[in-house]
């Protein structure tokens, strides 16, 4: 009968360290932008979403973000959102752009300070994955990140073709950019 | 029993890594990915452009964008090599299409067959949407006026105004069921002022049905059938069916075609078709488009 009680005690003591181990230094994502912009010999073209969305765990160093492809707006046209969309990131085939991974660094989110991380992981647009290392600025405060990050990529890297008439117009090479707020969650 | 002790301290030990491991990225990633499908969005490019091949498509151009398009009708194929299978023919409508806001747009044009003049406005009434509450459909309100500015006939006697002028009200049901497939019904009423015959129906409905299939990223192939209510038809005339395709270009949509019909306004097209397909009544034809963009960017 001890023993039983034991063993309960044992798996109360188990989940519970556990919970409060994963629990403790979890965020998410509050507010994030993505921007992006392409400058080609004769266009230039912007585009961002608020709906950047992101989980990191920081006592396993993981981290998750994600953002809906047909979230962009502020294109030149609305036409061209909507090419943007059909013809070249196929928005109904690969409806989202993701990062996840592990960060490099060993980083105590819980004590304030200004820290560069790396983050490695996988990288997919366009439902291609390409493992990537992003270096990222971090600002703790109060237990609030705040993340930003630049970076660029290929659009060959991730299948996406260019037609050869808007060669001018699309750089081959995008520019990323990331701003993102995160808190306990 | 000291066995047993051991065992269930090693199951306590994978309980805890398994509670640890469980929530890894794909987990989290799960869990965003749900998130994001939760959220309404508006399906977008049901079909490449405003027209499917003579009449409406569902879609409007967006806000502050002008599209202007060229339609144009060859002669029928069977008439022969002396009119070079119908190319020596030509009819032709101008116009424009303007959006006001996303939702609502308007256009002017003017055919050469009959020398009418057309306005309209095209509103979006329903968007389909995924996501919480999801709409499986996308509607649109079409009312057209046109206007007839053939001399009449009949000088002598006394002619109004008012004889020159029909009515179309027009509903589009469309669904985009895949990226590449889309279809719409459209369902169409017409009145015209003044018809040739006491007998001639002044009111008139018609069912359209079309749709679209993407052959790539860039060229889909289009059918429009109009079939009008035997009871409600203008007699000795045929219902319009067309094939074409859609080749887009950036700013450009390029649309070729094979209809029975010659005229581009709704009321020439759905209750004034004369050709026949069975006796080779056929007109190659093509489309037009160019959008500009004069009003502010995106927001």
């Amino acid at each position: 009968m001890l023993k039983k009680n034991t063993t309960l005690f044992l798996i109360l003591i188990t989940l519970f360290v556990s919970n409060t181990f994963a629990q403790q230094n979890d965020y998410k994502v509050k507010s994030g932008t993505i921007s992006f912009k392409s400058e080609a010999l004769l266009e230039l073209i912007k585009a961002q979403s608020k709906e950047l969305k992101g989980i990191v765990l920081a006592s396993k160093k993981q981290f998750a973000f994600i953002v809906s492809i047909s979230s962009f707006k502020g294109f030149n046209s609305p036409l061209q959102q909507e090419h943007f969309n059909e013809n070249y990131l196929e928005s109904n085939k690969y409806s989202t752009a993701s990062f996840e991974g592990k960060i490099i660094e060993d980083i105590d989110f819980s004590k304030d300070g200004v820290y560069s991380i790396r983050a490695k992981g996988n990288l997919t647009v366009h439902g291609v994955v390409q493992e990537r290392i992003i270096k990222s600025d971090v600002i703790v405060k109060h237990n609030t990140i705040s993340l930003k990050s630049n970076f660029t990529v290929l659009l060959a890297d991730h299948n996406i073709s260019i037609p050869k008439v808007v060669h001018e117009k699309l750089a081959s090479e995008i520019n990323v950019e990331i701003k993102a707020d995160l808190i306990v969650k | 029993m000291r066995f047993k002790k051991t065992l269930l301290i090693t199951i306590h030990f994978f309980l805890m890594i398994l509670k640890i491991s469980a929530q890894d990225t794909s987990d989290i990633m799960k869990e965003l990915e749900k998130e994001i499908q939760q959220k309404k969005e508006f399906v977008t490019a049901t079909f490449k452009t405003t027209r499917l091949i003579n009449g409406h498509t569902v879609e409007n151009v967006g806000k502050g964008v002008l599209d202007i398009k060229i339609s144009h009708r060859f002669g029928q194929i069977n008439e022969g090599s002396y009119e070079l299978f119908g190319l020596d023919e030509a009819t032709i409508r101008i116009g424009g299409d303007f959006g006001i806001t996303n939702n609502l747009m308007v256009g002017i044009g003017r055919s050469t067959f009959q020398k009418t003049y057309d306005a309209f406005f095209k509103l979006k009434l329903l968007r389909q949407s995924s996501g919480n509450n999801s709409v499986p459909i996308t509607l649109s309100y079409i009312p057209t006026i046109a206007l007839k500015t053939l001399k009449f006939e009949d000088p002598s006697r006394k002619n109004y105004f008012s004889s020159r002028i029909s009515y179309t009200h027009q509903l589009i049901i469309a669904r985009k069921f895949s990226k590449n497939t889309s279809l719409q019904l459209m369902p169409t009423y017409i009145h015209k002022n003044l018809v040739l015959l006491a007998a001639d129906p002044n009111n008139l409905f018609a069912l359209g049905i079309g749709g679209r299939q993407k052959l790539t990223k860039r060229v889909s192939i289009n059918v429009e059938y109009y079939y009008q209510l035997p009871k409600y038809k203008m007699p000795n005339t045929t219902n319009s069916l067309s094939i074409g395709f859609d080749i887009e270009t950036g700013g450009h949509v390029f649309q070729l075609h094979f209809t029975n019909s010659k005229g581009m306004t709704e009321k020439n097209l759905i209750t004034e078709t004369a050709g026949d397909w069975a006796k080779g009544d056929i007109l190659f034809g093509f489309n037009i488009s160019r959008v500009f963009t004069i009003g502010n960017r995106s927001k």
